[in-house]
C-alpha cells in the first residue's frame, strides 16, 4: 500500500474513532433538545391544597351549568375543552349515580354535584368528584380524588388514590386507605385501621371525638401554653452518649443528645429536644419546642409536644398525646408512623412511606 | 544519588496514585449511595410550624443587573410577612444597585431594611460581618443577588433549624441560564453532580455537607459561638462549614430546596471564579485539615475523614498534574514501577473505572434529575475538566507565591450576564 494513503487512512480511522463518541454530544449541543433549566417549583410552595385548588379552577367553567342544574333539579352531561366527560348533578338522588354505574362501573366521568352527594357502596370513581354540598361515601368505595365544599365522609374501607379535600370536616371510617393528600380547612377524623400518607388540617383527631383521650394534656397538667415553638435562643445542652431526663424533672434548656434519649413520666422540657439515636418519651411529658430523633421515636400517652415532631425512621404515638395547638399548629413527620386512637395533631401529619391508625390499647 | 531520586519519585507517584484511588472510590461510593442507599430528607416535610423570625441577607456588589429579580422574588415568598426581614447588603456598589434597592424599600415599607456599605474591607464575608449589626433573629438566610428564590424556599431553608444540632443549612443551586452555550451546559452538569449526588450523599451518610454561602442559612447563636464571619476568608462558606463542624454544629443539606442562579457564560469569568474558589478552599484546607483530622472536638470519625477529603478536592488538581509529570519522568528513566499483569490490570482498571468516576457521578445525577439528553454532553466535560485542572493548579501556584511574597488575596466579583430590569 502507498505509505501516504496508509497514513491518511490511519489519520482518518483515528479521527473517526475519536469523533464517534462525540457525535451524540455534538448533535445535542446543536439541537439543544434538553437545554432548558432544570424545572424548579417556583410558585407553589408544596401547599397540600394545591391539587384541590387547581381542580376548583379547572371546573370553574361549569359554574353556569351547575347553577342551572341546581335551580331546575336536573342533571347535565357534556365534555370539557380537554375532552373530559362530565356529569353535573342538580338534585340529591343516589339513583342518578347508580344509573351512571350501570353504564360503566368505574364511573369514567367527572362527577360534579351542585348539591349534597351520596354515593352507594362498592363503587369505583376513576375520575375526580366535586361536591358543593355534603359528600357521603358508601362503604368499600374507591375514589381518584374528591373536593367537598362542605363535609366529606368516607365510608368504611374506602380508598382515595390521589387526594381528598374538605372545606368542612372530613371523616374516614374504619379501614380507609388514603394514599395521597388528605386535607380539611376544619377538622379531619381518622378511625382505627386507616392508613394515610399526608394529612393536614387545623385539627386532626385520631379516633372518635368522644374519646376520653382527646382532652388536652397541657390543660390537665396545668402547664401554660408556650410562647412560641421556633428555634429558640435558650442555651443548648450537648451530651455525647445516652441520656435520661428523670420523672417529673423540669429542664430549662434545649437538649441535644448524641445517643439514645429517654424522657421519663411527667418530665417537662422548656425547649427543644434532639437525639441522634432512639428516643423514648414516657407518659405525661411536655416539650415546649421541637422533638427530633435521627432514628426511632416512641411517644407515650398524654404527652404535649408543641413544636415539630420528626423521626427519621419510625414514630409511634400513644393515645392522649397532643402535638401543636390551635394557635401554634405543627408538623409530625416520619417515614413510618403508627398512631393510636386518641392522638390529636394540630397541623400536618406526614408519613412518607406508611402511616397507620391503631385502636387504643 | 540518582537511584535515590528515582526512589523518591516512585514513592511520591505511588502516594499520588493512592490518593487518586481514594477519591475515585469516594466518587463511586457517593454515587452508589445516591442510586441505591437510604435517602435522608428529614426536614423537608415540615410544612406547618410556628415559623420563627428570619433575616434574609442578600449580598450585592454592583448587582444592578440582577438585584431587582432577587428582591421581587423575596417579596412574593410564602412566609409570614411580619416574621421576615430582607436586608440587601449593598457592598460599596458604584452602579445603580443602591438606587434599585431604595426603590424596593419604598415599595415594600417595613419589609426591607437596606444596609448600604460605602467603605471597609472588600469581600462578601466582610460585608456580611458588617451587616450583622442589623440582625437580631436566630435564623439568618443568605442569598447572592443573582438568585431567584421560589415561593416555598424560605420555609424549606428555615425548617432544619428546628433541629438543634443544625447550625447551617444549604439548599440546591440550579443554573437558570443552562442552555446559553457549551460552558453553561457543562456547568449545569457539574452543578447537578455536585448537589444531586455529592451533597445529598453526604447528607445521607451523615458526613459533611458543604455550606455554599448562598441559598443557605446559619443559626445566629452558632455563628456567634464560632466567632462570626471570617472576613479574611476568600470562601466564607467553606470556612463556615468547618468552624461549625469543629464546634459541634451540623450543616444540613436540603436537596429539594432548589433555587435558580446565573452561571458564568464565558471561560475567563469561569476561570476567575474557580480560581477564587480554589484559593479559598485551599486556605481552609491549610487552616482546618489537621485540626479536623486529629484535633479534640465533637466531629465523628466519618466526618473527620470526609471533611478532610472535602478540604483536599482543590488540591487534587496540582497533585494530579504532578502525578502525570512524575509518571512521565519515571517512564523516561526506563523504569516500569509496576510489572506485567499488574500493570495491565491497573491500566485497565483506571481506564474503566478511575477516570470515569466523576463522569459516572454526573451521569447518575442527570438520571436522578430526570433529564435524559443532556447526558449526551458528558464527553465534553473533559474540556471543563482540563480547564479546571490547569486553572486550579495555577491558583495553587499563585497562592504559594503570594505566601512567599506576602501579597494579599483579593476578592473578584463574578460578572453577571443578565439584562438589567
Amino acid at each position: 500500500m502507498n505509505p501516504y494513503i496508509a497514513v491518511a487512512a490511519l489519520v482518518f480511522v483515528v479521527g473517526v474513532m475519536f469523533t464517534l463518541p462525540l457525535v451524540p454530544a455534538l448533535v445535542e449541543l446543536r439541537r439543544k433538545s434538553d437545554a432548558l433549566p432544570l424545572s424548579v417549583v417556583q410558585q407553589n410552595a408544596g401547599e397540600i391544597r394545591h391539587f384541590a385548588n387547581s381542580f376548583r379552577t379547572y371546573i370553574n367553567g361549569l359554574e353556569p351549568i351547575i347553577m342551572n342544574c341546581v335551580a331546575s333539579g336536573t342533571i347535565a352531561t357534556g365534555t370539557l375543552s380537554d375532552g373530559e366527560n362530565y356529569v353535573v348533578l342538580g338534585r340529591v338522588d343516589q339513583a342518578l349515580v347508580r344509573t351512571l354505574a350501570e353504564r360503566d362501573p368505574t364511573h369514567p366521568v367527572l362527577v360534579v354535584s351542585g348539591v349534597d352527594l351520596a354515593v352507594g357502596p362498592e363503587s369505583t370513581f376513576s375520575k375526580d368528584i366535586y361536591a358543593r354540598g355534603q359528600f357521603e361515601g358508601g362503604e368499600n368505595n374507591s375514589y381518584r380524588a374528591i373536593l367537598g365544599e362542605r363535609d366529606v365522609h368516607l365510608g368504611k374501607a374506602s380508598r382515595v388514590l390521589r387526594w381528598v379535600h374538605a372545606v368542612g370536616e372530613l371523616t374516614a371510617d374504619f379501614g380507609c386507605r388514603l394514599y395521597g393528600r388528605v386535607s380539611s380547612d376544619l377538622l379531619i377524623q381518622l378511625h382505627a385501621d386507616c392508613s394515610f400518607l399526608r394529612v393536614n388540617a387545623p385539627r386532626i383527631e385520631i379516633g372518635p371525638a368522644s374519646s376520653d383521650a382527646n382532652r388536652t394534656p397541657q390543660d390537665a397538667s396545668g402547664f401554660p401554653p408556650p410562647s412560641g415553638t421556633g428555634p429558640g435562643t435558650s442555651p443548648r445542652f450537648l451530651h455525647d452518649g445516652d441520656f435520661e431526663v428523670l420523672a417529673g424533672q423540669t429542664v430549662r434548656s434545649n437538649i441535644v443528645i448524641r445517643g439514645n434519649l429517654h424522657i421519663h413520666s411527667g418530665a417537662r422540657v422548656c425547649g427543644s429536644v434532639k437525639s441522634v439515636k432512639d428516643m423514648v418519651i414516657e407518659d405525661g411529658v411536655s416539650v415546649e419546642g421541637s422533638v427530633i430523633s435521627a432514628r426511632k421515636m416512641r411517644i407515650g400517652p398524654h404527652c404535649a409536644i408543641h413544636g415539630p415532631v420528626i423521626a427519621e425512621r419510625e414514630l409511634a404515638m400513644a393515645a392522649g398525646t397532643h402535638c401543636g395547638t390551635m394557635e401554634y399548629p405543627t408538623t409530625v413527620s416520619a417515614p413510618e408512623i403508627e398512631v393510636e386512637e386518641g392522638v390529636v395533631v394540630f397541623g400536618s401529619l406526614w408519613a412518607r412511606e406508611r402511616g397507620h391508625v391503631v385502636a387504643s390499647r | 544519588m540518582f537511584g535515590l531520586w528515582l526512589c523518591a519519585m516512585i514513592s511520591v507517584l505511588y502516594t499520588i496514585v493512592f490518593v487518586i484511588c481514594v477519591y475515585t472510590a469516594r466518587h463511586y461510593f457517593f454515587t452508589l449511595n445516591r442510586l441505591f442507599g437510604f435517602q435522608r430528607h428529614p426536614y423537608i416535610d415540615i410544612d406547618t410550624a410556628d415559623w420563627p423570625p428570619v433575616t434574609v441577607l442578600v449580598a450585592a456588589h454592583n448587582e444592578e443587573k440582577v438585584i431587582a429579580n432577587a428582591l421581587s422574588a423575596l417579596m412574593t415568598v410564602k412566609y409570614p410577612e411580619n416574621r421576615m426581614l430582607v436586608v440587601p447588603v449593598n457592598d460599596r456598589s458604584t452602579d445603580r444597585t443602591r438606587e434599585i434597592i431604595d426603590q424596593f424599600v419604598e415599595e415594600f415599607p417595613g419589609r426591607i431594611q437596606p444596609f448600604h456599605r460605602t467603605s471597609g474591607k472588600g469581600g462578601k464575608a466582610a460585608a456580611l460581618k458588617d451587616a450583622m449589626e442589623l440582625v437580631d433573629t436566630e435564623v439568618i438566610l443568605i442569598f447572592d443577588a443573582d438568585y431567584i428564590p421560589g415561593a416555598g424556599l424560605i420555609k424549606q431553608l428555615v425548617a432544619p433549624f428546628f433541629d438543634l444540632e443544625v447550625g447551617g443549612v444549604m439548599g440546591r443551586v440550579v443554573p437558570m441560564n443552562a442552555g446559553t452555550n457549551l460552558l453553561t451546559r457543562l456547568l449545569d452538569l457539574e452543578r447537578s453532580g455536585g448537589y444531586q449526588v455529592d451533597q445529598q450523599a453526604r447528607m445521607n451518610l451523615r458526613l459533611v455537607p458543604q455550606h455554599g454561602g448562598t441559598v443557605a442559612g446559619v443559626r445566629l447563636s452558632a455563628l456567634r459561638e464560632i466567632g462570626g464571619w471570617n472576613e479574611n476568608s476568600l470562601t466564607e462558606d467553606t470556612d463556615l462549614t468547618y468552624r461549625l463542624l469543629l464546634n459541634g454544629w451540623k450543616t444540613a443539606y436540603q436537596n429539594r430546596s432548589e433555587c435558580y442562579e446565573e452561571v458564568p457564560e464565558n471561560w475567563p469569568v469561569r476561570i476567575k471564579q474557580i480560581m477564587r474558589w480554589a484559593k479559598g478552599h485551599n486556605q481552609a484546607m491549610v487552616t482546618y485539615s489537621l485540626r479536623l483530622l486529629l484535633g479534640k472536638h465533637r466531629a465523628t470519625m466519618r466526618e473527620r475523614i470526609d471533611g478532610t477529603l472535602l478540604l483536599g478536592v482543590y488540591a487534587m488538581a496540582p497533585i494530579t498534574l504532578v502525578g502525570w509529570a512524575l509518571a512521565l519522568g519515571v517512564f523516561y528513566q526506563g523504569v516500569a514501577p509496576l510489572h506485567g499483569v499488574i500493570a495491565v490490570l491497573s491500566l485497565t482498571a483506571y481506564a474503566a473505572l478511575g477516570n470515569l468516576a466523576a463522569f459516572f457521578e454526573i451521569a447518575a445525577a442527570s438520571r436522578l434529575d430526570g433529564t435524559r439528553k443532556r447526558i449526551c454532553l458528558l464527553p465534553f466535560l473533559i474540556l471543563g475538566f482540563a480547564v479546571s485542572i490547569f486553572s486550579v493548579s495555577r491558583a495553587a501556584v499563585s497562592q504559594v507565591s503570594d505566601l512567599v511574597t506576602g501579597a494579599e488575596f483579593h476578592w473578584d466579583k463574578t460578572e453577571r450576564f443578565r439584562k438589567a430590569l
